[in-house]
């Protein structure tokens, strides 16, 4: 099976956030770009359906600027990846996800794509709107917010959960097909030493970005970070009791959460 | 943009959704009143769901009727959309952001070229284009986004708007085409559809309140402590990485970096430390209280209230205390 996992560059979870100058965008300045949440999972999930489907390869790509695109695609290497293309943004471009998705198509249409598997968002703008827009670009169907994806080789199907606000949907898809990764109900595997070592030389497929690509219809103007939290306001007690009642006459009156 | 809607409906149990009620109220609110605002509502459920828009002031509905809708990926209800859309002369489509409005308009943003967002608190016009409002990072920051061009899809985050008022009109009803279902996505198919793992109470994207326990409540047979919490409230369930790790509650209610993430009007943290992976999922709660032992532990830094103290005693005195003054 041929396994194709997008995967973007977000900034580690523990970033300290700031402001950009010109307020628009999150100041990007020494902050360190890995390949984590939902991405991860979503790499470890075709990594998985690989051992259990022999002769299967996965193939990941991914589109954004330099340095931190070839370094992302170079840490799933060394998780296990197969082959790896960077469809190169210019430096500074804005991250927009229809620009983004375009890009991975241009790629990943002149691959072979058995199943095309993303997180179901990225953690950082958290759009969720490259899965869609690369089943429309590629014209297949894609499915968004998936956990327990298996493959049945004896229907020739996959078989996955699709996770909605009621509860869930239990589909079975044939090939081809884009999947958003909801989890892995694996943890997801950590890279070894020597594998990390092999990685820094392995081989990346580059393409530029396709200049004929529309461009985004939608610009960020600002980008803005709440009011610092000054930490909670600590119910002070005695008995449990007391700790209730005064925790529920504070949520009814004062922060009028239920009647 | 000109200011003509279409609100795509997602059916729930025969009625429309809370984020499609939602939506509506925001079409109202971007349309300054005057604005042309058509239900949109595809497969068997059509007729009365379109009616149910009539009980909230929307004079037009336009229907999809073909029963195929049902059970076809978001992709092919995309077709019967953009349908409606050119028949009813909409340049805005509003939807919940729910996983299928999500892919919606993901699915717009190519085949109708629109300009698109997801995860829309806020929304208004600004000349010919619409600025939205959208929580990111996990709730740690907050983007604007002006969003240009002739055709505009949005997905609304759940909760974030109110409901419309009713005022009863009865909608006129106009058919849209019938658009062919490519073969392709008719090959795949639904084979059941699931309630909450739960069974009882909200789901967790639904929740106006989430009730999660993490590994301060010790052992799988200690989680009923918060399960009971939960349903004093009407609250659904979550959990923390450590509680489904350690298969104490399965993995569908874990809030986190790799789980769901959940934007309630109150969340309450039972023995959950506060690892950023945990914060991202629920920071953008309105109202966030936390129980816990350690008065260290980081989830008080960001919760709004707080009790320091031995869960096991204060998470049955408040399920109690809820239950008293709830009762009739």
């Amino acid at each position: 099976m041929e396994i194709v996992v997008c995967i973007k560059p977000v900034p580690e979870a523990e970033t300290r956030l700031r402001v950009a100058p010109g307020g628009q965008t999150l100041d990007a300045e020494g902050v360190k770009f890995v390949l984590a949440g939902y991405d991860e999972s979503a790499l470890e999930q075709a990594l998985l359906l690989k051992e259990s489907v022999p002769g299967s390869k996965v193939h990941v790509v991914s589109y954004g600027p330099p340095p931190r695109t070839e370094e992302v695609l170079r840490a799933a290497i060394a998780l296990g990846a197969d082959l790896a293309t960077w469809v190169e943004a210019p430096a500074g471009t804005a991250g927009d996800p229809i620009v983004a998705a375009r890009a991975l198509a241009g790629a990943i249409s002149s691959v072979p794509h058995d199943l095309v598997l993303c997180g179901k968002q990225a953690g950082d703008d958290e759009a969720g709107l490259v899965p869609p827009a690369l089943g429309e670009l590629l014209s297949i169907p894609d499915f968004g917010s998936v956990a327990e994806l298996r493959w049945d080789p004896s229907l020739a199907r996959f078989k996955f959960l699709r996770s909605t606000d009621a509860g869930g949907e239990r589909w079975e898809a044939p090939t081809p097909c884009v999947i958003g990764l909801q989890q892995a109900w694996n943890d997801p595997r950590t890279a070894k030493l020597p594998n990390i070592l092999k990685s820094r030389k392995a081989p990346i497929a580059k393409r530029p970005a396709d200049p004929s690509n529309p461009g985004p219809r939608s610009v960020p103007t600002t980008f803005e970070l709440p009011p610092p939290r000054t930490g909670a306001r600590m119910i002070e007690y005695k008995t449990p009791e007391e700790a209730a009642q005064k925790l529920v006459r504070i949520l009814r009156e004062e922060a009028k959460v239920f009647p | 943009m000109t200011g003509s809607f279409l609100v795509v409906a997602e059916v729930q149990n025969g009625r429309l959704s809370g984020p499609t009620l939602e939506a509506i109220s925001v079409a109202q609110t971007l349309g300054g009143g005057t604005g042309a605002i058509v239900g949109f509502v595809a497969g068997s459920a059509a007729p009365a769901a379109g009616a149910e828009f009539g009980r909230f002031g929307v004079p037009r509905v336009a229907l999809a009727r073909d029963p195929a809708l049902d059970s076809v990926p978001v992709a092919g209800i995309a077709s019967a959309v953009v349908a409606a859309a050119e028949k009813t002369g909409a340049d805005t489509v509003l939807v919940g952001g729910t996983t299928f409005g999500r892919d919606l308009v993901g699915r717009l943003a190519v085949r109708w070229d629109a300009a698109v967002a997801t995860g829309v608190t806020e929304a208004r016009r600004e000349g010919d284009s619409v600025q939205v409002r959208r929580p990111i990072f996990g709730g740690r920051a907050t983007e604007t986004r002006r969003l240009e061009g002739p055709r505009v899809a949005l997905a609304l985050r759940p909760h974030a708007f109110a409901s419309p008022v009713e005022a009863p009109v009865s909608p006129a009803v106009e058919e849209v085409p019938m658009v062919p279902i490519p073969p392709e996505l008719l090959a795949p198919r639904r084979t059941a559809i699931e309630t909450s793992a739960q069974g009882s109470g909200p789901s967790l994207g639904d929740a106006s309140i989430v009730v999660s326990g993490g590994r301060g409540v010790r052992s799988a047979e200690n989680f009923p402590l918060v399960e009971e919490l939960a349903a004093s409230l009407g609250a659904a369930v979550g959990a923390s990485r450590a509680v489904t790790d350690a298969g104490w509650r399965p993995s569908s209610l874990q809030v986190g970096q790799t789980g769901r993430s959940v934007s309630p009007q109150l969340y309450i943290a039972v023995g959950i430390s506060g690892a950023i992976q945990h914060l991202v999922g629920m920071l953008s709660s309105r109202v966030i209280v936390a129980i816990n032992s350690d008065p260290s532990a980081p989830i008080f830094r960001v919760a709004d209230y707080g009790i320091v103290g031995d869960l096991f005693q204060v998470v049955p005195a408040l399920t109690a205390e809820i239950r008293r003054v709830r009762a009739p």
